[in-house]
């Protein structure tokens, strides 16, 4: 037996030492090589953007728009499982993260891992892009959703027409799905997708003409921004029935229970999803649960005005703290803000709790501080900026939203196949029709006079 | 009827319960309430000082409607082993079970073979060789003559010392027809013909059945010698026949038969050559 | 002329030529004039298989559905996936071992099961029961019949789409479960019933776990069904759906609530009295629509007049021995006994020959699920897929009792 090599210098440097020495040379030439490419490209490329900002835009916020529904299903599944339990008299989940807020992601780990499975006898390409028909349908609905003045994708003025135009293409996956699968469940869930699509269509889209008429324009940023003012200008008031019937269908259209024909597990198993295993089963779950956030936020653009908060703020607190007015003095700020901030909390710290050494105070001093600054920053944003308020209002309105869908999930039994088409011919369809014959004759009467 | 308010009101209901306390039960944190009558844990209890209740008196086995416990153990004597169950489908499993809840030792014989020897002989036949494990063979059959089989300890010992794989150790060991693991099995015999019986066979059985402290048929306490029947009388052998691995020993009469027992029951298989 | 085709399943842009002249062709059409019926399907129709893998058929009923879009046309149920001759196994028992064999058959209620072959074993050896120990049968029985209807009214809600009464119900049969583990040992399959008393006397734990749970047990029945019973989506579903009337009830031998639904007040507690049902006062609710709606709610009363029973056994409960004096071997003399109780289900009958041994000659164990399953052929052709869970669900059947 030979006996050990002796420990060269790089064994006895430790593993972290040993990763940065590795990196940092490549970071330094890479920062080297970006530097120069910025010197020698970098002004044709800013002009060349410059020229085409609605190009840019548009691949900047479908991109957003893309990575935002990671964030928004997970909340969404989370809501699903955890306001459920509670309903049910349960805890829910409870183990992962606080309050089991990480679940949903660990399921989605859980998903990514499982097998993707092709049964024998499918339809191979369908079968293969429904999931992605489906999830498709979903972001592009998505895009046209104004969160706050000015924060959204893409801003038509035939939002609305654009927005069911391609909500109704989600029945064209789940149909893929349900043909392609070879299963009898599957393609009975899949036509009763159709057939509810066909049947929630209507009432859907004639249930907002009132708003159309009311507002004179299908551009979704200015129904919002004709709701401005306190709750009470908000559509709400104007349309009621239009609200009922939209909600509705609006449920339909999301495949929610009490409406939920498409996957009606107690009588098909999964529906159009029975076959599908792993991410592209996940896929179907992912668009569904964005299509709820959709749909909600529709809800609150068309009828709870939007980003607009309810109320006006009786006490107005004018910040006019313009970072940019310091000048080169913003940087020996931020440099010396956090060293001062964190040395002024821990100090209390160290005085108050004698059992925390040093080190340990001023740990418990930075993170302190790190809380206030993060708070501050955005109590700054939220008074400064029309945006962040906006884009609270609308995420708490929409939120309000999802949870009333979780809640009724929660809380009914589902409807029979037959009386959901009858009760859209029947009720809604001529209540739609009823509401636009209302509030066309109510918006002339009112021109005249 | 207002429609609709039936749905309303059921909201109302979960979004109330939303908030009420919940019924679940944190298991590994919070440990069920369960009755003290509860006959669900399958366990046998054991008294203040430490000893097993369990009397292996069969009647749980016996009263057992689905007929799922089995059980074994010794009598109140100890004397037997007694078990209740389908013993020609579960015999094995039952004898080590039943032992083993009954409290007594259980044999495990795959580790039986890992008894301790002294390694020193050992040494010294791979000093011999020169630690060579080229020359296995000749170690491994001067290992078996110092202990007159291949203890598994010694084996080992080989295999760290000359650095041979313990596999092809074993591989060598048991491909020559003259090694062998086990220990050395002797058999005495003794003939149960009309003629060996007429010149005292029967004495001569019972002498020797005493001194190896063996039934005809089985093994000595130690698991060393067995004592057996002569198949057949050996031709041109003395009566009473009594033989030792099949050579017959002219010398053993009936009156020294017990003295030749407990000289062969002394005699340690160590110290003796294999034939 | 071209050979005929089919498309590969493997590979379906392959066709595969199918002979028709196979040896199969050979062998004669086996099949009885229903399967022909059954398996020949008209233009438009569809077989679909329900089960025995399937979310909602109640353990293991395998229902074979023929379709024309989504109406039922035809169904063939399937039953025997749960069978464990547990009749034979009897006949291999000793009379006290009966008692844990019949258990698992109506494993909802077990302690139903128990009566009937307690029963008719002391007829058969002519013993007389202690009267504690028949309070303390009524009162645990009962406890068992609001666990059983607690689990249908949250299993039929489950079968209609809503998920949250099951849980709702599952937490009071859970209590009622922990309470019934106080008093007998077992949670599900209590063993608790012997021949001449039962086991065990009345302890405290059971009866501090009873007067708790009986103090707030009618409001929160209340509680919990505030939530369907006033839903028009559940109302809507449930009413005019599966409608037994009176006339077919009787001709198909239902019994139990679903009878009472239909309108029929035959309740083996008063119309046969056994055990101490003759002292104790309680109603027998009937309906008179026979649906769905009807099977649902009629539940609900019977759970409270089961609380009333119980309330009645606590205040009436009397003193002394709670199992008679029995030699440990039981050899009845050679002779048949019949005997039956109102399970939650309908009728659960046994009747056992003894030919003088410790052990049934013959045992023969009559369940209502397997009768009142045969209804399915009459209420389900005609209705909708999403409604044959719910009819089926309405009969309530117990997979362990049908299968036996």
């Amino acid at each position: 037996m030979t006996a050990a090599p002796a420990p060269s210098p790089w064994g006895r440097i430790p593993l972290g030492w040993r990763i940065l020495l590795v990196v940092l040379p490549w970071l330094l030439l890479l920062g080297a090589i970006v530097a120069v490419a910025v010197v020698l490209v970098g002004p044709p490329i800013v002009d060349v953007l410059a020229a085409n900002t609605g190009i840019v835009r548009f691949v900047l916020a479908a991109t957003v728009v893309i990575v935002v529904t990671i964030p928004t299903a997970f909340v969404i599944i989370f809501m699903e499982l955890k306001v459920i339990a509670r309903m049910n008299l349960r805890i829910g989940p409870d183990r992962v993260g606080p309050f089991g807020a990480a679940q949903s992601v660990v399921h989605g780990l859980k998903v990514l891992s499982k097998e993707d499975y092709t049964p024998r006898g499918v339809d191979v390409p369908i079968f293969t892009m429904a999931p992605v028909a489906a999830f498709l349908a979903t972001i592009m609905g998505l895009v046209a959703i104004p969160f706050a003045p000015g924060l959204v994708a893409v801003d038509f003025n035939i939002a609305l027409l654009y927005f069911f135009a391609v909500g109704g293409l989600n029945v064209v996956g789940l149909m893929m799905a349900g043909w392609a699968s070879f299963n009898k469940y599957s393609l009975i869930g899949a036509l009763r997708a159709a057939a509810q699509a066909i049947s929630y269509e209507i009432p859907l889209t004639l249930s907002v003409v009132g708003v159309i008429i009311l507002a004179g324009t299908m551009s979704l940023t200015s129904i919002v921004g004709q709701q401005a003012g306190s709750f009470l200008d908000w559509n709400l008031w104007k349309q009621p029935l239009g609200l009922v019937i939209f909600f509705i269908a609006a449920i339909a259209e999301a495949n929610r229970t009490p409406l939920d024909m498409t996957e009606a597990d107690q009588e098909l198993v999964a529906g159009f999803a029975t076959e599908y295993s792993g991410m592209r089963f996940g896929f179907f779950f992912f668009a569904e649960y964005v299509n709820v956030f959709v749909i909600s936020a529709l809800t609150v653009v068309l009828f709870f005005g939007g980003w607009n908060a309810p109320f006006d703020w009786p006490f107005p607190v004018n910040v006019t703290l313009d970072p940019a007015s310091l000048g080169s003095w913003l940087l020996p700020v931020v440099i010396l803000v956090p060293l001062v901030g964190t040395a002024v909390l821990s100090v209390p710290i160290r005085l108050a709790f004698p059992k925390l050494n040093d080190t340990l105070s001023f740990v418990v001093g930075f993170v302190l501080f790190n809380l206030v600054a993060v708070g501050a920053l955005a109590a700054w944003a939220f008074l400064s900026f029309d945006e962040v308020v906006g884009l609270v209002w609308m995420m708490v309105k929409t939120y309000a939203f999802v949870f009333v869908f979780v809640q009724m999930r929660a809380t009914f039994p589902r409807v029979r196949v037959d009386q959901l088409m009858s009760f859209a011919w029947k009720w809604l369809l001529p209540a739609a029709l009823l509401n636009i014959f209302v509030t066309a004759v109510a918006v002339s009467i009112l021109a005249k006079g | 009827m207002v429609p609709g308010l039936g749905l309303l009101k059921g909201m109302g209901l979960t979004l109330r319960r939303f908030f009420e306390p919940k019924v679940t039960i944190k298991y590994p944190e919070v440990e069920p309430d369960i009755a003290v009558k509860f006959r669900g844990r399958l366990q046998l209890l054991y008294d203040e000082h430490g000893t097993l209740k369990c009397e292996t008196c069969f009647q749980c086995a016996q009263a057992c409607p689905i007929e799922c416990i089995d059980m074994g153990g010794t009598d109140t004597e100890t004397r037997y082993a007694v078990h209740w169950g389908a013993a020609e489908t579960y015999g094995e499993r039952r004898e080590e079970s039943a032992l083993r809840r009954s409290g007594a030792p259980v044999p495990d014989a795959p580790y039986t073979r890992f008894a301790p020897v002294d390694l020193d002989a050992v040494e010294a036949i791979l000093e011999a060789h020169d630690h060579d494990p080229h020359r296995m063979l000749s170690i491994l059959e001067d290992v078996q003559a110092a202990f007159g089989n291949l203890p598994v300890a010694a084996l080992k010992h080989v295999s760290n010392r000359t650095g041979a794989w313990y596999a092809m150790i074993y591989g060598t060991a048991s491909y020559y027809r003259h090694l062998r693991f086990e220990q050395t099995v002797e058999e005495v015999a003794v003939c149960r013909c009309t003629a060996c019986l007429l010149a005292g066979g029967g004495r001569v059985a019972a002498a020797l059945g005493e001194g190896l402290r063996a039934e005809p048929g089985r093994t000595t306490p130690d698991g060393r010698i067995r004592f057996a029947t002569c198949p057949t009388h050996v031709p041109d052998a003395p009566s009473p026949l009594v033989t030792l691995d099949g050579e017959p020993q002219p010398e053993v009469r009936p009156e020294t038969a017990a003295a030749w027992a407990r000289a062969l029951m002394g005699d340690h298989p160590a110290s003796r050559t294999v034939h | 002329m071209a050979p005929p085709t089919r498309q590969s399943l493997d590979d379906p842009g392959r066709t595969i030529p199918v002979d028709h002249a196979g040896i199969f062709d050979a062998i004669p059409d086996a099949r009885t004039e229903r399967q022909r019926e059954f398996y020949d399907l008209a233009d438009g129709e569809m077989l679909l298989n329900m089960g025995p893998q399937h979310p909602s058929t109640h353990g293991v009923l395998r229902v074979i559905l023929k379709i024309n879009g989504e109406l039922v046309t035809d169904l063939d149920p399937v039953l025997g996936y749960l069978h464990r001759g547990v009749e034979k196994i009897c006949e291999y028992s000793d009379y006290q071992q009966v008692i844990s064999q019949v258990d698992p058959l109506e494993y909802i209620s077990s302690l139903f099961n128990e009566w009937g072959a307690v029963l008719s074993f002391e007829k058969l050896l002519d013993i007389e029961v202690p009267r504690r120990a028949e309070y303390i049968r009524v009162l645990s029985a009962e406890l068992n019949r609001v666990a059983s209807h607690m689990l249908f009214l949250g299993w039929y809600a489950l079968d209609l789409g809503g998920i949250t009464p099951i849980l709702w119900s599952f937490a009071e049969r859970d209590e009622i479960m922990e309470m019934l583990a106080a008093l007998t040992g077992q949670k599900l399959l209590f063993n608790y019933f012997r021949i001449g008393g039962v086991n065990g006397d009345l302890n405290h734990e059971f009866m501090s776990r009873l007067s708790d749970w009986m103090s707030r047990a009618g409001d929160q029945l209340q509680a919990g069904m505030g939530l369907l019973n006033e839903n028009e989506i559940f109302v809507r579903r449930a009413r005019g759906l599966g409608v037994v009337d009176r006339e077919t009830a009787l001709r198909m031998c239902v019994t139990g609530p679903n009878l009472r639904a239909s309108g029929v007040p035959f309740d083996l507690r008063r119309a046969h009295p056994y055990s101490v049902y003759p002292e104790l006062e309680f109603d027998i609710p009937t309906r008179n629509e026979g649906d769905s709606l009807a099977r649902y709610l009629i539940r609900i009363d019977e759970v409270r007049q089961s609380l009333r029973i119980i309330d009645q056994c606590l205040h009436q409960m009397p003193d002394g021995p709670v199992s008679a004096k029995l030699p440990r071997l039981l050899r009845p003399r050679p002779g048949r006994a019949f005997s039956s109780v109102e399970a939650p289900r309908g009728q659960y009958s046994t009747y056992v020959i003894s030919d003088g041994t410790d052990q049934p000659f013959r045992m023969r164990i009559h369940d209502p699920s397997f009768l009142h399953l045969q209804l399915l052929g009459l209420l389900m052709p005609g209705n909708l897929v999403p409604d044959t869970m719910a009819i089926m669900a309405s009969l309530d059947p117990v997979m362990g009792g049908v299968d036996k």
